[in-house]
């Protein structure tokens, strides 16, 4: 991965409200160890990591991304953690206490946002 | 001719202090006529059983008029007339009285929890789907008895219980009702609901609300909801299967608090991908009641979005501001961020939600913050 890689995160609908996003999906829950769950974009498409996510059983209305440098910059330390599927990779909140991460969240989905939605669901 | 106090319900509860009736209530009170006659019908027949039918006549000119409204609450005085002349034999006049009695007598069984139908044939208790439907918790219409310390008391309770002993397939409740309209057939003049459950529930569209109901539905795509009341016929699985009858229709504001609030409420363990706890309904409730009281019209509505551990989050988009509150319904209490994202300035406050103090602190900030953005 390099400092462009888009690291796109699959959305929940509950986690949608008309169109306009949570942070809480760029940050980890309390049961993630601290660790946001991504797909590597060097090695899948976003429309291609949605199929596989829904593939897994898995509630996503779309996929919107951050780069590993827009990480780097909160100081969230990307990587490949390919023991689940090869193209998974992970976002650590290791280091950070719970408002350390609430605002890395938020700004992690500022940035997501700007970007806009990489794939969509149909009727999302 | 006619028999003055022929009935005297008294209405119990909030709304009918200052001995007012609300008019919804007399469409209640009106079934009784129907109710009256076709009780003394069956009352005729159960004493002449060798009889297919009442007499003629039985039942011409026969009407209950409501003559005065008295204090007592409201009392509600109800006359029986029988018609211009006395065209009744007195023992066939009985049987209205026997009738009155044997429908206040079924109530009073109900609210003992005993058999209504000891009392009134089923096809009698099914005229309940009309009589006490227009009541609210809390409410009562009391029916004189032979003891002025016992009166029988219809209540949302006794009439769900004699529904059920009518054993009717279907009965009709006041409804209040949230939701998108997801589907209209400007053709049949229908529409159809979407709940928050995700339940379609269709209705028909009369002209007063064809304006309001087809802006809804353009706007479907968009979250534009309404708030429907109106009459529902719920089968015997208490499912609501369809709107008889649109009172009202209400364009809400796509962000209305309660409608978020039960989207949230239909949430189940699992929620998120198999974990997510869903939020507890009296913790929404308390919510519900504190945002009511403490939250400033004048504000932005917040977006609501659940929390894995079954709290509640509300978030802000003010200017650069991103502003969340994550509530813990079983603590009462929040937790603020606001993070300005192009200076990095953030605030942070825990807040104690079981108090004004905590509420007033809130819109205290964003009212700042909103008046900084403008």
């Amino acid at each position: 991965m390099t400092g462009t890689t888009l690291l796109l995160r699959q959305i929940h609908p509950s986690f949608v409200k008309l169109g306009r996003v949570t942070s809480q999906a760029f940050r980890p829950t309390p049961k993630d160890e601290q660790k946001l769950s991504v797909y590597n974009g060097d090695m899948i498409t976003a429309a291609a990591s949605w199929v596989h996510y829904r593939g897994r059983k898995l509630e996503s209305v779309g996929v919107m991304a951050v780069t590993v440098e827009e990480c780097t910059r909160e100081d969230l330390t990307a990587r490949s953690s390919p023991k689940e599927f090869a193209e998974h990779a992970e976002i650590d909140f290791l280091n950070f206490n719970p408002k350390q991460c609430e605002k890395k969240g938020k700004k992690l989905k500022n940035v997501a946002e700007s970007r806009g939605w990489l794939h969509q669901a149909e009727g999302a | 001719m006619s028999i003055p106090d022929f009935l005297r319900p008294r209405l119990v509860g909030k709304r009918f202090e200052g001995h007012s009736i609300p008019l919804e209530l007399l469409g209640d009170l009106a079934v009784l006529e129907a109710m009256v006659i076709e009780v003394a019908k069956w009352r005729y027949l159960q004493d002449n059983p060798n009889r297919k039918r009442s007499p003629r006549k039985f039942t011409e000119g026969i009407s209950l008029t409501l003559t005065s409204v008295e204090q007592g609450s409201a009392v509600a005085v109800i006359a029986l007339s029988l018609g211009m002349g006395n065209l009744l034999q007195q023992s066939q006049q009985d049987y209205f009285e026997q009738a009155r009695d044997a429908i206040v007598r079924a109530i009073g069984a109900a609210a003992e929890n005993k058999p209504p139908t000891l009392h009134l044939p089923q096809r009698g208790l099914a005229y309940f789907d009309r009589l006490g439907r227009s009541l609210l918790d809390g409410e009562a219409i009391e029916f004189p008895t032979g003891s002025p310390d016992a009166p029988a008391s219809l209540t949302k309770e006794t009439r769900l219980r004699l529904l059920r002993a009518a054993e009717v397939t279907e009965r009709t409740e006041e409804v209040h009702l949230r939701g998108g309209i997801h589907a209209v057939n400007q053709e049949e003049l229908t529409f159809e609901i979407m709940l928050p459950d995700g339940s379609k529930i269709p209705g028909p569209i009369s002209k007063p609300h064809f304006e309001t109901i087809m802006d809804a539905s353009y706007g479907y795509r968009q979250g534009v909801k309404v708030q429907l009341d109106g009459v529902g016929n719920f089968n015997r699985s208490e499912r609501l299967q369809k709107i008889e009858a649109v009172e009202h229709v209400t364009l809400l504001d796509p962000l209305d608090f309660q409608s978020q609030l039960e989207e949230l409420k239909v949430l189940k363990d699992g929620w998120l991908d198999g974990r997510g706890y869903a939020p507890p309904a009296e913790g929404l409730d308390w919510l519900a009641k504190a945002f009511n009281e403490h939250y400033s019209d004048n504000l932005n509505l917040p977006y609501v979005y659940p929390v894995a551990e079954g709290g509640v989050r509300f978030e802000w988009s003010i200017g650069p501001q991103d502003v969340s509150l994550e509530i813990d319904l079983r603590e009462r209490s929040g937790e603020w961020h606001s993070l300005n994202l192009e200076t990095d300035d953030e605030e942070a406050q825990l807040l104690k939600l079981d108090t004004k103090d905590g509420w007033e602190w809130i819109v205290e900030r964003l009212q700042t913050l909103s008046g900084a953005a403008s």
